[in-house]
């Protein structure tokens, strides 16, 4: 399940994917526009940072930017990097496996589904970017209310 | 379906050619006409295919060396069949000329069962150019006569660039006799160079061999396996490559500690290659080019065990000695003086050298191809050099993608050509798969 920490995250983004290519925002602005705490907040930009998604500069005129163009930055690789692999529970991962202490996962039928799940999952985030879900945002009409306009 | 294009050339007739055609003629459409054409006196062999020499196996283990997708197993049942291979056997490395015959079978085989619908024509010789024409494109032969068709698949493989400066082509008309205890010097210590070395000991050459890479890394041997399992979702996608890099390094030491060899680790990231190198930005492409490659080369790219073990023994008594370094200087004076600077040391080594060969396997720019037809087509704007210049830019449907950036409908391309998009697309297990899609898109 996508955590505070990945929603957060997605919400730092595309506060960056709004501003003009190259500038750069204060930590304390991104904080406060999406209420988000700030030191976690800047615990999520650095990882972001070590991933190359954003690029900082000290100091009082630093700030954070996107690295790359936001229609580059799919959903899915934010998420994985902040929330690692994409799963809907625990159990339903293969490198981050966690076992369920109640019950048997060769037999589990609902494991079975999720690992299904989860591959839809990453059919939908990887297909999104940045730039989609930032335009999403600003027009809340339902699609077939747009395709019928 | 009306206004479906069913006439297809395919230039070039090595391995990827083969499989193309034959993927294509899987299709029940009797419309259908495939036209391959190749300038070398035999079809299926290309350059990979084309030595005789029997210690030059298979990188490939024969279970994964069917040319169709969708029966991985045509390979090594063709090899039972006729007795080349027991059931029973360990992995099996099958000698490159007897993978050239079975593919030659394999066009054989088409070309008798088509020769009454006509739906397949080969031709030898050498193709010139492709140009578009209103209905489709033209393809012009050395002969001076042209070949007409809706679309052009390139299969035209490996470049068969001629070798830099002193340097000469194992095999090539340069390459003559040489005094069997005369030293030699070859330029890269990947598959190639191996290659080189198998060939020199078949021929008798006993003296010793100084192979030199900018890291002078040998490639691993493979050994039997399971590959791990690994979905799309487990995979970081999209991030710098350092990120991706550390990702990669942890799951290997998370498996070597639960006992399981690192083999297996990378084999079983093999399905998701092609996605993670399309997702990463092009600074990572780049970067990993110039500083990952050669490592991941290595333990990607094995070699048979058998091999293996011939060439680590011509390490350790010296006969081979890999060399980590760049060559700064050659003199030419009856043999060659070449100066090697040491990658650790930078401290200059002289070799007395009787010759050079050049296994270095670099991809060098794709438009001073010595290819004509790709030549021609960057040449006149219809094609253009991917953006790191290791082969032709082409779209993730395999169309040849125009000096301006236009998708051209009518010429697409597979194989080795396509890898700046496609990253690993050398080895048949990557190119039937691709082979088997651009069927499927092209004829439905």
């Amino acid at each position: 399940m996508l955590t505070k920490k990945g929603k957060y995250g997605l919400k730092a983004l595309v506060h960056l994917s709004r501003l003009p290519v190259g500038q750069l925002a204060f930590v304390n602005d991104i904080a406060t526009g999406n209420n988000i705490p700030k030191k976690f907040l800047d615990a999520i930009l650095g990882e972001l940072r070590n991933a190359g998604f954003v690029q900082s500069r000290k100091g009082k005129e630093g700030g954070y930017r996107l690295a790359r163009p936001a229609d580059e930055i799919k959903v899915g690789h934010v998420v994985r990097v902040l929330d690692g692999p994409l799963a809907p529970i625990p159990c339903a991962s293969r490198t981050q496996y966690q076992r369920c202490e109640d019950c048997n996962e060769a037999t589990c039928q609902v494991r079975h589904l999720m690992l299904e799940v989860r591959q839809a999952i990453a059919e939908v985030l990887d297909q999104r970017s940045l730039a989609e879900m930032r335009d999403m945002a600003v027009d809340d009409l339902p699609v077939v209310v747009k395709v019928q306009a | 379906m009306t206004g479906r294009a069913n006439s297809i050339i395919i230039v070039g007739g090595g391995a990827s050619g083969v499989v193309m055609a034959a993927h294509l003629l899987k299709s029940p459409n009797p419309d259908l006409r495939v036209t391959l054409i190749e300038k070398r006196p035999h079809f299926g062999q290309g350059i990979a295919y084309s030595t005789l020499l029997s210690a030059h196996v298979l990188n490939v283990s024969a279970a994964g060396m069917s040319a169709y997708a969708d029966d991985p197993g045509n390979f090594w049942r063709w090899l039972l069949e006729r007795g080349l291979a027991t059931s029973d056997q360990a992995p099996v490395y099958a000698p490159r000329s007897l993978y050239a015959r079975y593919l030659k079978e394999l066009l054989d085989e088409l070309e008798t069962r088509e020769r009454e619908t006509g739906r397949l024509r080969l031709i030898r010789e050498e193709s010139l150019s492709i140009t578009p024409t209103t209905s489709g494109v033209e393809v012009a032969l050395a002969n001076g006569t042209s070949v007409v068709a809706h679309l052009a698949v390139l299969a035209t493989g490996h470049d068969e660039e001629p070798a830099q400066g002193h340097a000469i082509r194992m095999g090539s008309e340069a390459d003559t006799a040489l005094a069997p205890d005369s030293r030699v010097m070859v330029l890269g210590t990947g598959l190639s160079m191996v290659d080189a070395f198998l060939s020199l000991e078949q021929r008798g050459h006993s003296g010793d061999i100084v192979a030199v890479s900018r890291r002078g890394l040998l490639p691993s041997p493979h050994r039997k396996g399971n590959p791990i399992k690994l979905d799309v979702a487990d995979i970081p996608l999209g991030t710098q490559l350092s990120y991706f890099v550390g990702w990669f390094r942890d799951l290997i030491k998370q498996n070597q500690k639960a006992g399981i060899d690192w083999r297996d680790v990378v084999d079983g990231l093999r399905p998701f290659n092609q996605k993670i190198w399309q997702n990463w930005p092009a600074s990572a492409k780049r970067r990993f080019v110039e500083h990952t490659k050669a490592w991941w080369d290595i333990h990607r790219h094995r070699m048979a065990p058998e091999v293996y073990a011939r060439v680590t023994e011509a390490v350790q008594t010296g006969r081979i000695r890999l060399v980590a370094g760049r060559v700064a200087d050659i003199a030419r004076n009856g043999d060659f003086t070449v100066q090697v600077q040491s990658r650790h040391t930078q401290v200059l080594e002289t070799f007395e050298v009787a010759r050079i060969y050049d296994c270095s396997g670099i991809v060098r720019d794709i438009s001073t191809s010595s290819n004509s037809v790709v030549r021609s087509l960057v040449d006149r704007g219809l094609a253009r050099p991917d953006p790191l210049r290791i082969g032709l830019d082409v779209s993730a449907n395999c169309e040849i993608i125009a000096g301006d950036g236009g998708v051209s409908a009518k010429i697409l391309a597979v194989g080795p050509l396509t890898r700046g998009t496609f990253f690993e697309i050398d080895a048949i297990p990557d190119i039937r798969v691709q082979c088997a899609r651009l069927s499927k898109r092209l004829l439905g």
